[in-house]
């Protein structure tokens, strides 16, 4: 299959630190795909490259054939690059319903001044926002706390509200910055389900993560060390990497 | 009673209760102005107006989290251009009306593309910069304004010859207008930008990766709003018939803000409770003379202690409350 993403020779530095040195690799469409690292590798740094919150200052980002590297975040998002963030960034005064019919932003059209007016279409959308958000409340087991505030429900949940919210705008792509920081193991396990379930629906997955159990759900894995991708490969290859074992696994 | 069946009962009394409430406000509301003094109504009036140009900022205030203390400018503005187009001109009223709302969404967009970059503090204090500055030209500016001296004789608003010249007039002409501003914008909130707005206020960033240009979302929200305080600064002109420079001034774009504020300024309703108070409390403690300033201040400080969202967020909480009660008996 074609690279949906690819990553060429991205480089950044802050003041004089050089954070990414000339990073490439690409992600196949309909992978899962990791990317793991020790902390300061440059994780952050290249996920918000790849996202649009940060301009590279050397390199390109293609998407789907074509260069991204300058297009802004909701443009990006337009064209089914999605991400999540390392700390969940819920609507907290919004219900786990409104924050999943936000998710369907993309998927509407209608203006200001129907929204204002109330207009058939405009209502009708409301509608159509909100069966969505309903389905996949039931699919990623959210209908009990659905009328609560998303703010108000413990981390996991939050977590849980964040991929579905992502999910629900039908991405192509699925960034994850370590999304199962603060899970405890049950829910670890329920997050993995839910992420082999997306891609089972044609979501590719980008995933940055400290945690080995969940990468083993990524066939492969990129490792990044001090702004260099220093291993490709399966798990079990890349656990075996001398140079990995001495710069990420420590042994 | 099982427990189940007891909050289906409560539940379907809901809308009855809520039907019935609303046919009570209404009935109040028409026969208000015929019990009511003039000087009663005249208060009303300038609640409604007070509400209407107080939506604009208390939506931007709780639904955007932009703080906007510029609805003075915009407010003038609308004021202003009716006064000219009318008396100057000799255009029609609704010309005047139109021309304001043009000119302030020109001016929200010019002013609202730089400045919206910013946030919180910043940008509370370019807003004020811009209140400001607003006032500084309606005074300077007196071969268009008349300066101190104002604009007076401007026609009354009327319909087939029946003319809107007094409070009681007025009064079942600005209200409902009122009300149905605060429909659309009860509409607006349920929407697809509704809710993209009330998202780039909890988390901007994960708002625009959702695909909210939040820029572009935030100049729209500023200009809806500028065009609410030019329709009330119109609709001002035509009442009180005249208009100077002193309507205008930082102070008035601080009652706005402090308006959103009592009110609640993530409710609607709430923006009818905040106009309510700056128009009525200050009149009834005037009674008190020289110490009334200071009175009112003091109920501002109890305001905000004891009601920290508002009148509208007391009402919410009170209204969630009951519905809890009503639940578990």
């Amino acid at each position: 299959m074609p690279a949906l993403l690819e990553v060429r020779r991205i480089s950044r530095s802050f003041r004089g630190l050089q954070v990414l040195r000339g990073v490439s690799f690409s992600v196949e469409g309909g992978a899962i795909v990791g990317l793991i690292g020790p902390n300061g590798a440059g994780k952050s740094t290249l996920f918000n490259i790849v996202s649009g919150f940060l301009p590279p200052d050397d390199g390109d980002i293609i998407y789907a054939g074509a260069d991204i590297s300058r297009r802004s975040v909701p443009d990006r998002s337009y064209a089914g690059l999605v991400r999540t963030f390392q700390t969940p960034q819920v609507f907290r005064h919004l219900s786990v319903r409104e924050n999943l019919m936000a998710g369907c932003y993309k998927q509407t059209r209608s203006g200001v001044l129907a929204n204002l007016l109330g207009t058939p279409g405009s209502r009708e959308e409301s509608r159509r926002m909100r069966r969505s958000a309903d389905a996949a409340c039931e699919e990623f087991g959210l209908t009990a706390v659905r009328d609560r505030l998303a703010g108000e429900l413990p981390a996991g949940q939050q977590r849980l509200v964040e991929l579905a919210r992502a999910a629900v705008g039908e991405p192509r792509l699925l960034c994850l910055d370590e999304p199962s920081s603060g899970l405890n193991t049950e829910e670890v396990v329920q997050l993995m389900n839910a992420l082999q379930r997306l891609n089972a629906q044609g979501i590719t997955i980008l995933l940055v993560s400290h945690d080995m159990d969940l990468v083993t759900i990524a066939p492969v894995i990129h490792v990044l060390c001090f702004g260099e991708i220093i291993a490709s490969g399966p798990l079990r290859a890349v656990q075996s990497d001398t140079r990995v074992r001495e710069a990420y696994l420590g042994v | 009673m099982p427990v189940i069946a007891r909050v289906h009962e409560a539940n379907a009394r809901l809308p009855l209760l809520k039907w019935a409430g609303a046919l009570l406000v209404v009935a109040l509301w028409a026969v208000l102005p015929a019990l009511a003094s003039r000087s009663v109504t005249d208060m009303l009036v300038f609640t409604a107006l007070y509400s209407i140009a107080g939506l604009g900022v208390s939506f931007l205030l709780g639904q955007c989290g932009i703080v906007s203390l510029a609805q003075s400018v915009f407010y003038g503005v609308g004021a202003y251009s009716t006064a000219y187009c009318c008396v100057q001109l000799g255009w029609p009223s609704a010309a005047g009306l139109l021309v304001g709302i043009g000119i302030s969404a020109v001016v929200a967009v010019a002013v609202g593309w730089p400045i919206l970059r910013l946030s919180g503090y910043f940008l509370a204090l370019a807003t004020l910069a811009l209140a400001i500055i607003g006032h500084v030209l309606f005074l300077e500016w007196d071969w268009l304004t008349g300066g101190t001296l104002g604009i007076g004789g401007i026609p009354p608003l009327s319909f087939m010859d029946y003319q809107l010249n007094s409070p009681q007039r007025f009064y079942y002409l600005v209200w409902p207008i009122a009300a149905a501003l605060l429909w659309f914008h009860a509409n607006l909130l349920r929407s697809r930008n509704g809710l993209a707005m009330r998202a780039m206020r909890d988390a901007p960033a994960a708002a625009a990766v959702l695909g909210v240009n939040i820029r572009i979302l935030k100049v729209r929200m500023f200009v809806l709003s500028a065009v609410l305080g030019s329709l009330a600064g119109s609709l001002f002109a035509h009442y009180v018939s005249f208009v100077s420079v002193d309507s205008f001034g930082v102070d008035r774009a601080i009652n706005f803000l402090l308006l959103a504020v009592l009110g609640g300024a993530k409710t609607i309703v709430g923006t009818v409770l905040g106009a309510l108070f700056i128009t009525i409390v200050p009149n009834a403690l005037s009674r008190f003379g020289d110490i009334h300033a200071v009175l009112f201040a003091a109920c501002l400080i109890a305001a905000v202690i004891f009601l920290p969202d508002g009148f509208g967020g007391a009402i919410a909480r009170l209204t969630a409350r009951m519905r809890a009660g009503d639940s578990r008996s």
